[in-house]
């Protein structure tokens, strides 16, 4: 790494603190940047960010971007609120999104026609609250039995509590709960006389209710409650002989997340127009811990970015095939970007994927002519660029498996032997990834969805563990 | 230094030239892109094509793509499938319905396949002027109006249960019976319509209820008294079945199986003696199915029940963006509904005329009732 | 009275099959702290081998090789091949992430999870996979006393289940391996100072681990009859519920979670309601952790400052 252009002074606290501030920031431009934006502080940059947010749309988003947009809202609401429970006080909460489906199932019984002979029908300036407080003392209730468990043991707990959410709400009482029909016809977002019902309406009103909790958050971080959270996370016993009431701020923590889960579900409801037990079953959650961590665990703009990155990633990108293959060539190039060290080792790798692919094409192409009678399948100027690169034969699908199969082999053989192996193997991983990629993974871009969200997920944790936005901690082994 | 830069802002300049480019390609064929020359439209299909009944969602868009090949070549019009993942969860279902309604050259959706999802899309749907049929939503509640543009080629679950628990109670006769549901929508709209007959006939009834993904029934089994000569499973998961009839054989027990729709799976669910009510007829056993039954099976293997009434949904809409071109029209959601509204095929992949009523459900949907014999072959029963 | 016995062969037979898949995630977890949420999808690739080791020779119904030599062939290749994969997994996804903080490799899992599941669906395709196990071994070819029927396809799990557990717990008490094992699970640092090979220790126990949970995986789709690529998060869930309930950690407590887990469905289906099993078991899972924090047979774990 660079050395500081003093010499080093061992000893003097000043160079090791600059050392620890120079490592934490990305190399060369990247960490000048990432500096900059310290420099502007917090809270204009939230009130940058929800510009942006709010300016988005006039920009020509359509029905589908526009409700790509208010999921991955909503799950950066629910990111922002489990980021209490999990990256300040450190709780692992496996049943979180039972306090979503609370919430959710909450507004839709007091503002829709299941209970009752005409139902409740609640304005939400009403409904909501109500929901959210009824949600806290869930939370509470639910905290309870951290006074006695600790780590896993509480997750399993929770991971009941959440199971039980889904159980309940499918098989008790449906005439009241509408058990696996659910609960439909659920009113707008309804004021004093105004209503919210298109996405567009809904998607103003998610930025503005993910700015406004963010910044909550960030004072609760900066309070009593909050740096007692982060002392009950680092070691519970210290907490206590300091005087921390660690019960009570254990289920403070589990409060405040289901009151913000709460409330992502009232809004969710809202927009959906109906509720179903399966909406809020452990798949969700899965995406939720993925956002939060992805975006580094502890940070309210992490929680919040990592979510917003997963869910369009995965609800809005990889939905349509041209664009996951835009996303799948574009990471590769990144990786080998960011991977491959010396300039010339990037471009000499470069140079021999495509003479290899072009001489594979022409070889392919003499022997057997349906070898390449496929053309490639993804949409987009990528098709016509690579027609005449990659062999895809027309009959593809068990060429194509074997592909993959051999592909996860080389991938596994890449990590594991020496640099220069890697640099030889790496053009023809590359032209098989290819293949495979317009083969068969093109043909079937819903099962490709997820092995692509899998495969970011491996490697995204792989690059930096500690999440985007997420400081590098060293924690105690237990 | 200085080269990775420029690598780094080519790379990211090229990605981004084609991000734009795409867009724009593709908003130039949201244009109206069919020509009285060539029709050319795209029809949607909405399933769960992975997640928890992959393989139900699976079997249901081989056969949507079966019946647009089919078509594409007898009328000569250029139609292609845009498939969209619900996993069968209704949030999900949204996010793809808003897709394809962003989408300007689908005209009509297939799907989805669950009651839930068409109570969560049916509005957006209704919105956007866009057709959509299910060929396995069968609840009741979705076509009493609510949903003007919904249209199903399968018959709801009033018609189903009531006819099936007719059949047991007059037929089979039993004293006790013991019916289970799968906690799903399909399962317990079926359970809840065929119950009040058994009570009323006076049979004694034990209501169980197993989720989905529960593969071990051997405790449920172990609750089939000696009296219970009938087990009703109104499941979608064959497979499920298959368990629970092998567990009853090797706990001795002699109650038969009664199934609908979703048992109605030839390669899969064979326990002899069993009884399977089925809103599609067994397609290898019509003649004039022939081509198609051998087509899917060559190609995608053995399929169940699910798959026919999605090619016939499929097949509805392909006739109607044919009809539409052949007037000289452009295919646009507004005539492509119309059309589909005017259909009435004297004849179909599952038997029987198809036309809808102004409700959207299927006019004179017919139950077919099968008996598995020994050998594991599905014998129809003659009404 | 038979009823009851039957619900308890019943809940020990299927107990039996959870507490093998919670005991390679325990013993993953001991090494390394991990929850290791893509441990229920090498339950579902061991099932899928078996499928596959079944159409090899001939498909169910004509098994071209004797009954014993083609199941001793399915649990041998599966807990070879699954086990390979276990130690791929942790050398390509888990290894750069051992100094993380823990909740990291969590999210790895779950991408692995995807992977996983995504390609058995896309390699395999969606249907059912059926085992068919009546057509090689009998219905009838079980014992039965009394009323109660047990079926030779719950002896073979019940026994071969009993046979793994008591050979890990040799492999763990009494071997080299196994002290290696259990010290770098105590404390991997001092571990690797002492000179024990933690990165082939660690290897080895996802070996075994994860060989475990393709036996299992054999042994569900004789038991179930069926795999398809959205079994594993299902036994995943109750390998982890398992594991936890009996101590985590701890290698007979992953046993005996799993018989709990097993025996408290079967009865509360049985008895009670099947309606609300799931909400009663859970229930009671709930009062048993509260009673016990660290699970049945887990140590109370001394807390330091």
């Amino acid at each position: 790494m660079s050395i500081d252009s003093q010499g080093p002074q061992v000893g003097a606290d000043e160079w090791v603190a600059r050392q620890v501030h120079r490592r934490e920031y990305l190399p060369s431009w990247l960490g000048g940047a990432q500096r900059a934006t310290e420099r502007i502080g917090w809270w204009p940059r939230l009130a940058i960010v929800g510009l942006i947010g709010a300016a988005l749309p006039s920009l020509g988003l359509g029905g589908f971007q526009l409700q790509v947009g208010i999921d991955a809202m909503v799950i950066a609401l629910l990111a922002v609120g489990l980021n209490v429970v999990v990256g300040w006080a450190g709780l692992l909460d496996l049943g979180y999104i039972a306090f979503f489906g609370f919430g959710a199932y909450g507004f839709a019984l007091l503002s829709s026609d299941q209970l009752g002979s005409n139902g409740i029908h609640l304005p939400a300036y009403l409904s909501v609250p109500i929901v959210m407080a009824a949600a806290a003392l869930l939370g509470l209730a639910v905290g309870l039995p951290s006074r006695r468990l600790i780590g896993d043991y509480l997750a399993i707990v929770t991971l009941f509590f959440g199971e039980a959410f889904v159980e309940f709400t499918n098989n008790v009482a449906p005439s009241k709960l509408g058990g696996p029909n659910g609960i439909t016809g659920i009113d707008p977002i309804r004021g004093f006389s105004w209503q919210i019902t298109t996405n567009a309406g809904y998607y103003y009103l998610l930025v503005i209710v993910l700015v406004v909790t963010m910044a909550v958050l960030r004072l609760l971080e900066h309070s009593r409650t909050g740096r007692a959270w982060r002392a009950v996370r680092e070691d519970p016993l210290a907490a206590a002989s300091m005087t921390i009431p660690v019960n009570r701020v254990k289920l403070a923590a589990f409060a405040g997340g289901a009151v913000v889960a709460a409330l992502a579900g009232t809004i969710y409801a809202a927009q959906q127009a109906s509720v179903f037990p399966t909406d809020f079953d452990t798949p969700i959650l899965i995406l939720i811990y993925a956002g939060l961590i992805l975006g580094g665990a502890g940070s309210i703009a992490g929680a919040a970015l990592g979510a917003l990155v997963v869910m369009v990633i995965y609800d809005g990108l990889l939905r349509s095939p041209t664009e996951a293959g835009y996303l799948f060539y574009g990471l590769i190039m990144l990786t080998l970007l960011a991977k491959l060290r010396p300039w010339w080792r990037l471009a000499g790798v470069l140079a021999a994927t495509v003479a290899l692919g072009f001489a594979a094409h022409a070889i392919a192409k003499a022997i057997w002519a349906s070898a390449v009678a496929g053309g490639p399948q993804s949409g987009g100027w990528i098709a016509s660029a690579l027609r005449d690169w990659v062999i895809v034969p027309a009959h593809a699908q068990t060429a194509g498996n074997w592909g993959f199969v051999i592909l996860v082999c080389l991938l596994i053989t890449l990590v594991q032997v020496s640099s220069r192996w890697r640099t030889i193997l790496l053009p023809p991983t590359l032209c098989l990834a290819s293949f495979v990629w317009e083969t068969r993974l093109v043909e079937e871009p819903s099962v490709t969805r997820q092995l692509m969200i899998g495969a970011i997920l491996i490697v995204m944790m792989n690059a930096r563990p500690q999440g985007l936005l997420g400081q590098r901690r060293v924690e105690a082994p237990t | 230094m200085k080269g990775r830069l420029v690598l780094v802002a080519a790379a990211v300049g090229s990605l981004a030239a084609a991000g734009c480019s795409s867009s724009s390609s593709s908003s130039a064929s949201s244009s109206g892109s069919a020509s009285t020359a060539s029709c050319v439209a795209s029809i949607g299909f909405e399933g769960p094509i992975t997640g928890p009944v992959a393989p139900l969602g699976t079997e249901q868009l081989h056969f949507a793509e079966l019946a647009v090949s089919m078509d594409n070549a007898a009328n000569h019009t250029k139609i292609t499938v845009v498939q969209g993942d619900t996993q069968l969860q209704p949030a999900q279902a949204t996010t793809v319905t808003q897709q394809f309604i962003s989408n300007g050259s689908i005209m009509a959706v297939v799907g989805p396949a669950g009651s839930q999802e068409v109570e969560a899309v049916g509005g957006p749907m209704a919105r956007a002027g866009m057709a959509f049929i299910s060929g396995s939503a069968t609840a009741v509640a979705l076509t009493t109006g609510k949903y003007p543009t919904f249209f199903r080629v399968v018959s709801k679950d009033s018609v189903q249960g009531p006819e099936d628990a007719n059949y047991i109670v007059h037929t089979l006769k039993p004293k006790a019976l013991m019916i289970v549901d799968d906690q799903e929508a399909y399962s317990t709209g079926l359970v809840s319509a065929m119950v009040p007959v058994f009570q009323a006939a006076g049979i004694k009834v034990d209501h169980e209820s197993v989720s989905q993904k529960v593969t071990d029934f051997s405790s449920l089994v172990a609750k089939v008294t000696p009296q219970t000569s009938v087990v009703v499973l109104p499941w979608q998961v064959a497979a499920n079945a298959q368990q629970f009839g092998r567990d009853l054989a090797q706990e001795h027990k002699t109650a038969v199986i009664f199934g609908t729709d979703g048992l109605f799976s030839p390669g899969t669910f064979t326990i002899s003696g069993s009884y399977v009510s089925s809103f599609g007829p067994d397609i290898t056993a019509i003649p004039a199915d022939a081509a198609i039954a051998q087509a899917a099976q060559s190609k995608y293997g053995s399929f169940g029940t699910f798959g026919p009434p999605v090619f016939a949904a499929t097949h509805v809409v392909d006739e109607a963006i044919a009809s539409v071109c052949k007037a000289g029209q452009t295919p646009s959601r507004a005539n492509v509904l119309a059309a589909i509204k005017q259909t009435n095929e004297s004849a179909s992949i599952l038997g029987q005329p198809i036309s809808f009523d102004s409700n959207g459900d299927l006019n004179g949907g017919k139950f077919f009732l099968f008996k598995i014999s020994s050998t594991g072959k599905y014998q129809l029963i003659p009404s | 009275m038979s009823f009851f016995f039957q619900e308890l062969v019943n809940g020990i037979t299927t107990g039996a099959l959870y507490s093998l898949v919670a005991l390679g995630f325990s013993m993953v977890y001991g090494v390394l702290k991990l929850l290791n949420f893509a441990h229920g999808d090498l339950y579902m690739v061991g099932g899928y081998i078996g499928f596959f080791i079944i159409q090899f020779f001939g498909g169910a119904a004509h098994v071209s090789i004797p009954v014993p030599l083609l199941l001793a062939i399915m649990f041998v290749v599966a807990a070879g091949l699954v086990g390979g994969l276990g130690v791929a997994m942790e050398r390509f996804a888990y290894r750069p992430l051992r100094d993380a903080p823990r909740i990291a490799p969590l999210i790895t899992a779950i991408g692995i999870s995807f992977f996983l599941e995504s390609a058995a669906l896309l390699l395999f395709g969606a249907q059912y996979r059926v085992y068919n196990t009546a057509e090689f071994i009998s219905l009838s070819s079980g014992i039965q006393i009394g009323s109660v029927t047990i079926d030779s396809v719950q002896i073979m799990v019940l026994v071969l289940g009993l046979v793994l557990m008591a050979g890990l717990r040799l492999l763990v008490n009494r071997t080299k391996l196994g002290k290696q094992m259990r010290a770098v699970a105590a404390d991997r640092e001092a571990a690797e100072m002492l000179g024990i090979n933690v990165n082939f220790t660690i290897a080895a126990t996802f070996f075994l681990g994860s060989a475990l949970a393709g036996i299992a995986g054999v042994m569900g789709g004789l038991l179930f009859n069926q795999v398809t690529a959205t079994i594993g998060f299902i036994a995943g869930l109750k390998a982890f519920t398992a594991a936890v309930v009996g101590g985590i950690g701890s290698i007979p407590g992953a046993m005996l979670g799993g018989l709990v887990i097993g025996v408290a469905e079967s009865f509360v289906t049985g008895y009670i309601s099947s309606t609300y099993s799931n909400l009663i078991v859970f229930g009671i899972l709930i009062v048993v952790m509260l009673v016990r924090p660290s699970g049945l047979l887990g140590q109370v774990q001394l807390q330091k400052v």
